[in-house]
This record gives structure tokens, sequence and C-alpha cells, in this order.
């Protein structure tokens, strides 16, 4: 087999940091190549210098023999064929599907767009990816899995040869997922060759071919999928073994005592959900994607208004008007997307870790910047966030270390409950197994946290309880002893009331 | 890292501002020695002061992401308000009060449209400034209302022993205060949280709506300020002061380093954005180039402000590579 993409020495560096150190690696075509690593190993400052966002680096990219060097990602897609499908996809809303893939490229004829040409072309890449969606359709729309239908016909749309997938099942559910890799397949048959970037290792075995390992900006080795295990290639990853299975290393902390307790709440996206949270309890939340499980924790916080029902903390009704009466009353929620819910892009570890607790900080009238330093450093250490500098942008830093920095900011705020939306999304292992010793340490302080989760071992082996949603409803809860992937599904696809 | 070199490094896009201005200095001086002068400093001090204020409180709009165009219409407001109180007998200090409270209100009217309507705040001052605009014409029918005492005009026109006026010291005052209010205190923090990422400070406890709405109240406020100190320079209270104070405001903010998203920018650096307008606008008053040339060069200097900031940042970016 021909090699598609060679890497050759690629060395990049980012203020402050050497991120990319003598990395050479190949992939052959039509295979499919993982490119896996921890957050920060330097994958996707990788995928980003093979498609043209990065312009800056040293050592050589050749695609198909010849040596290549993108000056913009248009330049990537039109000239090298080469496409990528981000972690969060580009979807301009507004428009249909159809413009969307031909974006910036829409065929014309005498100056005016022709719709119809269009439509047709992209109709039958949507047929060739067995999707129910057409053209015509307003890309608003789209479910996250048809988003990332979309943008692999827009891929195809252009004649890519090369497709990198990054993280494409985060937010997908199980059975996108299942049709996503039936497509994966499929371009495989068709010579296309597939760089897949995924924290599921699981995924790894069933679809890749090759794995390239990255850590720390070096490469670690290439190594057939079929011959190594799953313990061996995350000793690969993180150069240690780690037992990457969320487990509790602690006994069940909850008490009789019932801290946060919600009554037929509705809102937009559920309805009539009641749940109690016991002071030193793990509260699981399982669901597909779009259950209404973030709604429902909106609502409680007070971010969403609620169209009925009661929330109870410490047996007391409230009402609260905004996060910010929420976090006065001691409940935090840890939101599901960082970049845009998360933390703020200007601001350092320092402030981003600061702004829930601002009182703590005070002298007179005054926040004083050295007690902000001091409590950032605190949980840096703590934490274990890397690079450990508190002046650093948390925007600069990888996945995982700005959900840490995050999780810093709620355990600075001295909260009781806390509601963790996703906290392990595009997180690496080392960093997954971390940030579950830190809601362990939390419950185990007297407090409570929910923990909403679509990764259905995760929650299952982090809860003390797991509350399942289904299209809005409550449709089942688990004690631990009952607890099983099989039970927690049923519920999670409709439960027995369904059948 | 040394306490020198980190007052440098966090205050570099200031150092930038106050480099152009030195720039500026030079210039006029080659051109005409008498540029570099104490009395000639003095000048654009005071030149500075209406625009330096008014920027000021636009710093604060601005940071959080939105923009206040209602400044200039809030200070003819105010201006024409104190006058027909000073003018009808009131006391001064009464009615200069009167008068910072009423911006204070127009403020609030800002800030309740961005927040509770949640209208944007381009077209919601936009709306504002025709309406506080239409106010002033309608209370004065139009007509300047002179007289105005100078038990009122001493508060601020007074020249102190030095020579300076007092109201290049409130300018000061208003800067120092509004600087540490930004850098120092907790609405300081929140309005750069709030302006880096709306949701995410939303999420994290931050009440947004107050901290917005105490932005459009401190912008009005020092709107209204600089309204007062100049009603006590020309003495009279005329309806259709302020036209188009709202751009200069804006192009000071802009060459002081404020991010027009919101979240980045100083008080500093704004102040320096003003003196800078000011040095340039009296150094071509002094080498007696047409007005008409002024606007020519003062736009030029915004759009090279504006591309300055593209390259430091690059230039940053390559340094640190390096290190």
């Amino acid at each position: 087999m021909s090699e598609a993409i060679r890497f050759e020495k690629i060395n990049k560096y980012f203020p402050g940091a050497h991120v990319l150190k003598d990395v050479s690696f190949s992939v052959d075509q039509g295979e499919v190549h993982a490119l896996l690593g921890e957050n920060g190993a330097g994958k996707s400052t990788l995928l980003n210098i093979l498609h043209g966002i990065y312009t800056e680096y040293d050592g050589e990219v050749r695609l198909f023999g010849e040596t290549v060097h993108f000056k913009n990602p248009n330049d990537a897609i039109m000239e090298g064929k080469i496409s990528k499908v981000h972690q969060e996809t580009n979807v301009v809303k507004d428009i249909s599907v159809g413009e969307n893939v031909a974006l910036g490229h829409e065929p014309s004829r005498a100056g005016f767009v022709s719709r119809g040409e269009l439509n047709k072309k992209v109709n039958a890449i949507l047929k060739q990816l067995g999707c129910t969606f057409r053209s015509e359709t307003k890309a608003g729309q789209l479910s996250a899995g048809e988003m990332q239908m979309m943008a692999i016909a827009k891929a195809l749309y252009y004649d890519s040869k090369i497709i990198s997938l990054d993280e494409p099942t985060a937010s997908l559910s199980m059975k996108e997922t299942e049709n996503l890799f039936r497509v994966i397949g499929e371009l495989k048959k068709k010579g296309i060759t597939i760089l897949y970037v995924s924290h599921r290792l699981e995924e790894i075995f069933q679809i890749c071919d090759r794995a390239t390992i990255l850590r720390d900006g070096s490469l670690i080795g290439t190594v057939k999928v079929a011959d190594v295990d799953r313990a061996s290639l995350i000793r690969m990853m993180v150069g240690r073994d780690v037992d990457a299975l969320a487990t509790r290393t602690k006994p069940c902390m909850a008490t009789e005592e019932v801290l946060l307790k919600v009554e037929n709440l509705s809102g937009e996206k559920f309805r009539d959900v009641s749940f109690e949270l016991h002071r030193g309890e793990i509260l699981g939340f399982s669901g597909l994607v779009g259950a209404g499980r973030t709604e429902l924790m909106r609502a409680v916080c007070g971010v969403d208004h609620r169209k009925g029902g009661k929330v109870f903390l410490r047996g007391k009704e409230m009402h609260f008007k905004n996060s910010s009466d929420a976090l006065k009353n001691g409940i935090g929620l840890l939101p599901e997307d960082r970049k845009t819910q998360g933390f703020l892009n200007l601001s350092t570890n320092i402030d981003n870790m600061a702004i829930s607790s601002l009182k703590k900080y005070m002298t007179g009238w005054f926040v004083d910047t050295a007690k902000k330093r001091k409590n950032c450093e605190k949980y840096i250490e703590l934490l274990d966030v890397h690079p450990p500098k508190p002046d650093t942008l948390t925007a600069n830093m990888s996945g995982g270390n700005q959900q840490k920095v995050i999780i810093g900011r709620w355990l600075s705020a001295d909260v009781d409950v806390l509601i963790f939306d996703e906290p392990t999304k595009g997180v690496d292992v080392g960093a997954r197994v971390e940030i579950y010793r830190l809601i362990e340490e939390f419950v185990e302080q007297g407090k409570a946290a929910i923990v909403i989760s679509s990764d259905l071992p995760e929650v299952l082996g982090i809860s003390d309880r797991i509350v399942v949603m289904y299209e809005g409803r409550k449709t089942g809860e688990i004690e631990r002893s009952q607890m099983s992937e099989e039970l927690a599904m049923e519920y999670a696809m409709g439960g027995k009331q369904h059948e | 890292m040394n306490k020198v070199q980190k007052t440098i490094n966090n205050n570099k896009r200031e150092l930038v501002t106050l480099l152009g201005i030195f720039l500026i200095y030079i210039f006029f001086t080659i051109m005409d020695s008498s540029y570099l002068s104490w009395a000639n400093f003095l000048l654009i001090l005071q030149q500075s002061t209406i625009n330096g204020i008014i920027a000021t409180g636009m710093t604060f709009a601005i940071m959080t992401g939105g923009i206040d165009l209602s400044v200039g219409a809030a200070y003819g407001i105010v201006i024409v308000a104190i006058a027909e109180m000073t003018v009808a007998g009131w006391n001064p200090v009464l009615s200069l009060i009167i008068g910072l409270l009423l911006g204070c209100g127009l403020g609030l009217i800002n800030g309740l449209l961005v927040t509770k309507l949640k209208l944007q705040p381009f077209i919601a001052t936009l709306g504002t400034l025709d309406v506080f605009r239409g106010i002033a014409y309608v209370v004065t029918g139009g007509v300047p209302v002179v007289g105005v005492p100078n038990s009122y005009r001493g508060i601020f026109n007074a020249k102190l022993p030095n020579g300076i006026y007092v109201y290049v010291f409130v300018f000061l005052g208003v800067a120092i205060i509004m600087g540490i209010v930004l850098s120092k205190t907790r609405l300081g923090n929140y309005l750069y949280a709030v302006g880096g990422n709306e949701e995410a400070a939303r999420l994290s406890g931050v009440n947004i709506d107050w901290v917005k709405i105490r932005a459009y109240i401190i912008c009005a406020f020092c709107a209204s300020l600089a309204g007062a100190i100049s009603l006590s320079n020309l003495g009279s209270g005329n309806p259709k002061a302020g036209e188009g104070y709202e751009l200069e405001a804006i192009a000071a903010c802009a060459i002081g380093g404020s991010r027009m998203a919101g979240g980045k920018g100083s008080v500093l650096g704004t102040v320096f954005g003003a003196l800078l307008l000011a040095a340039l606008k009296v150094g071509m008053i002094i080498l007696n180039i047409n007005t008409f040339y002024q606007y020519i060069v003062t736009g030029a200097i915004i759009v090279i402000a504006a591309f300055f900031e593209v390259i430091q940042n690059r230039l940053e970016s390559r340094i640190k590579k390096r290190d």
C-alpha cells in the first residue's frame, strides 16, 4: 500500500512550550489510522498543521509523496484534497445543509448560485452515506450525529482523499455512533484514508487498523491495533499503568440527610422529574444525548426558567433567579461545553479559578491579587494542573487541564452541591481518573455531587445511585447493588413503559 | 521576574500608546519648538479632559462587549438640566448633584434596555441617543440656556495657584478612581469575565445583568460629569452640546487598547488614548493645519492603532516562541 501522509520531523512551538518534538510517522492509503495520546499530547496540534490551520512549523508534511505546506484550511481542502471533521462541528444553523456543505464554493451559473445543481450533488452524497435528511434541510434542525454526517458529506463534496475525524463520537448517541462506523468502513473501501482521534479506546479496537501514540509532544510509536491490547495502549499513552475504568476507591458515603430535592420539575425539554440527592452521595444521571438532563440541571440552578415543580435545598423551597443566586446558596454547575460555557477565554488560570469566589479574596474594598494567586496555586497543586502556571491563559491549556481549572473554580467557591455535566468529555484517560478521584474527595467532605454522563461505564462506575432519563422523562432509578449496563440501557431507551 | 519587568509585561498595550504620545511630541516639537512647554502640556491636559472622562466611562460599556452611543446626548441633557437649575437660582452644588444623579438614571435606562429587554447595546443606545437629545431640545425649546451664575462656574473652572484648572484634577481623580474600580474591585473582575465569555461568566454565578447595568450607569455618570464640567467652562447650556462625542470617546478607547468585543482594555489605556488625541489636536492647531485635515489625521491614527494591535500580537507570539 502506498503512503498517504508522511510527517517528517515536525516541530511546533507555542508561546513558552515545545508542543511537538521531532514527530515522524506515516499513514497508509486506505487505512483507518488512530492518533492517540492524552490531552496536551499534541494530537490536535498535529492535525492543525496537517490541515493548514497552523502554518508555522518546522519539518515536512508529505501527501502521497509530495511535500505540501498549506497556507490556510481552505487551501488544504481545495489543493490538498484533505478535510477535517471538527470536534465541535462548524455549522451555520440558519442555512440549508447543502449551502453549509458548499459554503464559499457554491456552484454558480452566470454569477448566481445554482441551488438546484448544488442540492442534486449534495443529495447524491447524502444518499451514499445513508442519511435520512436532505440537502434542502435547515442545518439547525440536524442532530449532533447528523451534523457529523454533514461534515463528512462536505469532505466528500470536495473530493477529499484524506479525512480526519477529531473526537467524532463525543456527542453522538449509540445509534449514531454505529452509523458513523458503518460510513467510515465504506469510505475505507473507497480507498479514502482516515485519521481518527478519540479518547474512547473501545472505538479504536472497533474500527482502526493502526494507531500512532503521542505523549507530551513526542512520538511513542505506531502499532497495529490487532497486535495490542487495551492496557498496553494506555501504558503507551500515559507512560504508566492506569486503571482506565471509572471505579470507586472509597465506600459509599451517602447519608440519610437530603440535601437537594427536586419535585415534579418541568421545563421546555423535560417534564415531571423528581429526585433526591443525599449528603455525601454521587448521583449519576444517565441517558442518551438529548434526554433532557442538561436542561433539567440548568433549570434546577435557575439558569433556565422552569414551567412547574419545586426545588428544595436543605429542606427549604428555593426559587433561584439565576446561577448567581444558586451559587450564593451553595449549588454550582460545571457546564458540558468548556469552550463556550466553561472557562473565560481571555482570562488567566488565576482569574478563571477566582471568578466564582471573589468575596474570599477581598482586602477591604478591593480584590487582592495576591490572595487570588495563592488560591490558584493551591488548586493547581491539589488538582495537578499541567502546566502548573497560574499566569497562563486557560484557553491555551489542553482540554483536561481546562476542566481541572473549572473544577478548581467550584472547589474555591465552597459549594455544597456540584453538578458535573459530562465532566470527562474530551478528557484523556489519565486526567479522567483524576477527575473521578476529585469528585470522590468532594463528596467525602460531606458535600454531594450530580454527574451527568453519556458514558455508561463511567456513570455506572462512579455513582452511588443513578437516575436514567429518556426524552425528558425520568424512566428509572437504579441503586448501586442493582446496577448493570443492560438495565441502564433499557431505561435509557424508554424503559418498560414503552414495551 | 522582577517587579519592573512584570509591570511592563502587564501594561504593554498602555506603554505602546504612551510611546505614540511621545512620538507625537517629538514630531511636533521638531516642527515647532513651542510645542514642548509646560503651558502647552497643560493645554493638552485641558483639551483631553472632556473626552477623557467620557471615554473612561465608555471603557466600562465596551468592556462588557457592549457600547454606549448615547453618551454625547446624556452629556447634553445634563448640561441643559444643570443650566436650567442654576439659572433658576438653585444651589449650585445641589444642582450639580441632581445633574449627576440624572445622568446615572439615563445610564440605568440604557442598562435596563440592554439586560432586561435584551436589546443589542448598539441599537438600544442609538435609540436613547435620539430620545435624550430630543428631550434636551424639548426642555430648552432648542435655545441655549444662558446666564449660568459664577457660583456654579467656579466649581470646576477655578484655577489653582499653580495655574492648573480644578477640572483637570477632577479628570485625573475620575481616571484613578475608575481605574481602581476596573482593576481592583469585584465589579471590575466581573466586567473582564463578562466581556471575555458572557455565558461562562453567567454559569460561574456572576450576575450578568447587574454587572452590565452598573457598567452603563458608570458610563453615563462619566458623561454627565464631563457635561457638568463643560457647562462650568462655557457658562451656557446648549442642547446641541456633545454631538458626536460618543465617537471620539470610542476612538480613545480603541487607541488605548479596548477590545470592541469586550473583555480587554484598561482605564489607563483609555486615558492615554484621550491624551494622544488631544496632543495631536493641539499640535495641529499650533501648526495651523486646516480642521478638515485634522479629521483625516485623527482617523488615520485610529486605523494605525488598530493595525498596531495586530502587529503587536504577532510579535509577541514570535518572541515567546524564541524563549
